[in-house]
């Protein structure tokens, strides 16, 4: 049997962003892999601290699209305790549907993904068609299909009447038994059952060891999601039910993303029903902002997503500094690939839901 | 209700001999912010090597350099000169060029933020043996700012290319030169100059 080093990337078909991984095979197996980043590198860390406070909302929404809605939300969050603002609890409701309404468009695109991955390319549409159904309520609630720009220091900048509440009811009664059909398909179908089931496995240990977070560590057994452990905006209020899985494979990945988007649902028609009349941002105008600093967490579709901030006496942050969960999952990826087939290198990756651009900044 | 131990803050001054600074806050939704600055960066492993024992995840870490603090004015005639301005312990001059580094530790949903002050040009130990976690984040540190990271096991640069000068953070970087690339006829000079061609 003979050794290869076989490149993947940073241009490659499976990969929706460029990342290089250097392959080490013998034969069919891969031995060993290494990961050169930096492809999308922007220097994004640098540029928010030429910008104020309030134009790095717009900046951090343009990170990356998937979770777009994640990251001016937690630093929000971190702004806003530094000056002390207190976000309305209609705004901690509208910020939560928002999260909610991301969540499930992202899940469902990743779990379409794999579906195409298996070449499976009927479900790959069918799965991509009840996302569209999201989508339309992005542009039908927001206006736009992936930067939202749902957050502002102090609240939020949208608002639903009943009208809209309608129309978003209307598409969750229909999302909903699509998704609970395309678990069955996922949980039962053979092709799907066939390539994910004991592929790329990241054992608890493992997770716990390379610091994972989100969907990656709790399919690897990990009970940890920020909306329970730190609640923020309305989670202390909601009921949020945290999924996990023991086997840490393709599959339960797969499943746990999927058990989220249906819980993403129930939770988008919990605010609905408990949505408290009142403003919906702090102030109407620009708050002053002191000096100090903070931090702010909050669930993205990927994990954990940290951000610090520091404020001296200037309109311009001194230090914004922000973790996104795609960051500790590429160490992951070592233990996922080790022993894997080549065939099966573009489903694993593609299993951690990987988000360079955000990994990068 | 907060996560964290209740006993935290001794545990951490008994871990770090050179001294401490505790302060904590718990929000109106029970979560728990803490920092802890470290007089004497050296006592950095021991309290990662207790926060370790504890559980406690290493979620980020941060480095910047503080702004130095508006100078005072100057003495009248016969008053001694203020002293230079120090972060706390008194070692580390608060001089815009030293590294304040905030390791960000996640214990059950609260954060622990353990600082430590480095003066330009310093060291500070790699946590990468505790933790697989500080790895890329100490590799990010070290090609964005010239800091030194003793004892790091892959001390490669992460993102930024090795023919790139270090310490992006340190120095003005023209937007012309951080684009070059996207100029098409800089790059096209750029490939002439590089393959030797003539047109």
């Amino acid at each position: 049997m003979s050794n290869f080093t076989i490149p993947v990337g940073p241009l490659h078909v499976a990969l929706e962003e460029p990342m290089y991984f250097r392959l080490d095979v013998e034969g069919e197996t891969v031995r060993h892999v290494d990961i050169t980043a930096g492809h999308v590198h922007r220097g994004i860390e640098y540029l928010v601290t030429k910008r104020n406070v309030f134009q790095n909302i717009v900046l951090t929404e343009r990170i990356c699209s998937l979770c777009s809605n994640s990251h001016p939300q937690a630093y929000a969050m971190a702004i806003e305790q530094i000056a002390g603002l207190t976000v309305p609890p209609r705004a901690e409701y509208l910020r939560a549907i928002a999260d909610e309404v991301k969540r499930v468009a992202s899940h469902l695109f990743n779990v379409g993904i794999l579906a195409h991955l298996v070449g499976f390319e009927s479900l790959f549409m069918h799965v991509m068609e009840v996302r569209e159904m999201m989508q339309d309520v992005k542009e039908g609630i927001f206006g736009n299909r992936m930067d939202i720009g749902a957050n502002t220091i102090g609240g939020v900048r949208y608002d639903i009447d009943p009208e809209r509440i309608g129309y978003l009811n209307e598409q969750l009664n229909k999302v909903e038994p699509a998704i609970a059909e395309i678990i069955e398909m996922y949980r039962t179908n053979g092709s799907i059952l066939g390539r994910t089931r004991g592929v790329g496995v990241l054992s608890n240990a493992q997770a716990i060891d390379c610091g994972c977070v989100g969907p990656v560590a709790r399919a690897s057994g990990i009970n940890y999601d920020v909306r329970v452990k730190a609640p923020y905006t309305a989670y202390d209020r909601l009921d949020v039910q945290v999924h996990t899985l023991p086997d840490g494979d393709v599959w339960s990945r797969a499943m746990v993303r999927l058990a989220e988007a249906r819980t993403a649902v129930d939770l988008i028609r919990q605010c609905l029903r408990a949505l408290p009349e009142g403003p919906t941002t702090a102030t109407t105008e620009r708050p002053p902002i002191p000096v100090g600093e903070a931090i702010g967490k909050c669930e993205a579709p990927r994990g954990e997503l940290i951000y610090y901030v520091r404020m001296t006496d200037s309109p311009r942050p001194e230090r914004v500094k922000w973790r996104v969960p795609s960051f500790m999952n590429w160490d992951a990826l070592g233990f996922m690939l080790k022993d894997a087939k080549i065939s099966d290198v573009a489903i694993i990756v593609n299993s951690i839901d990987p988000c360079i651009s955000c990994t990068e900044r | 209700m907060s996560l964290m131990p209740d006993d935290l803050e001794a545990r951490l001054v008994t871990a770090a001999p050179g001294g401490i600074r505790y302060s904590a806050k718990t929000d109106d939704k029970s979560v728990t912010t803490a920092w802890c600055v470290l007089a004497n960066k050296d006592d950095l492993l021991p309290i990662a090597g207790l926060l370790k024992a504890m559980g406690a995840r290493l979620s980020t870490m941060t480095v910047f350099q503080p702004k130095a603090p508006a100078a005072p004015p100057p003495p009248k005639e016969g008053e001694e000169a203020a002293p230079a301005p120090t972060f706390f312990g008194g070692d580390v001059a608060s001089d815009g060029k030293s590294y304040e580094i905030d390791y960000h530790f996640d214990i059950e949903g609260d954060t622990l933020t353990v600082v430590a002050h480095v003066p330009s040009g310093g060291e500070i130990d790699s946590l990468s043996a505790l933790y697989r976690t500080a790895d890329w984040n100490e590799r990010e540190a070290m090609e964005i700012y010239a800091l030194i990271v003793r004892g790091h096991p892959d001390p490669r640069r992460l993102f930024i290319d090795p023919a790139i000068e270090g310490a992006v953070l340190e120095r003005l970087i023209p937007y012309s030169t951080l684009v070059n690339s996207a100029s098409t006829k800089g790059l096209w000079e750029k490939i002439l100059a590089q393959t030797g061609s003539k047109s």
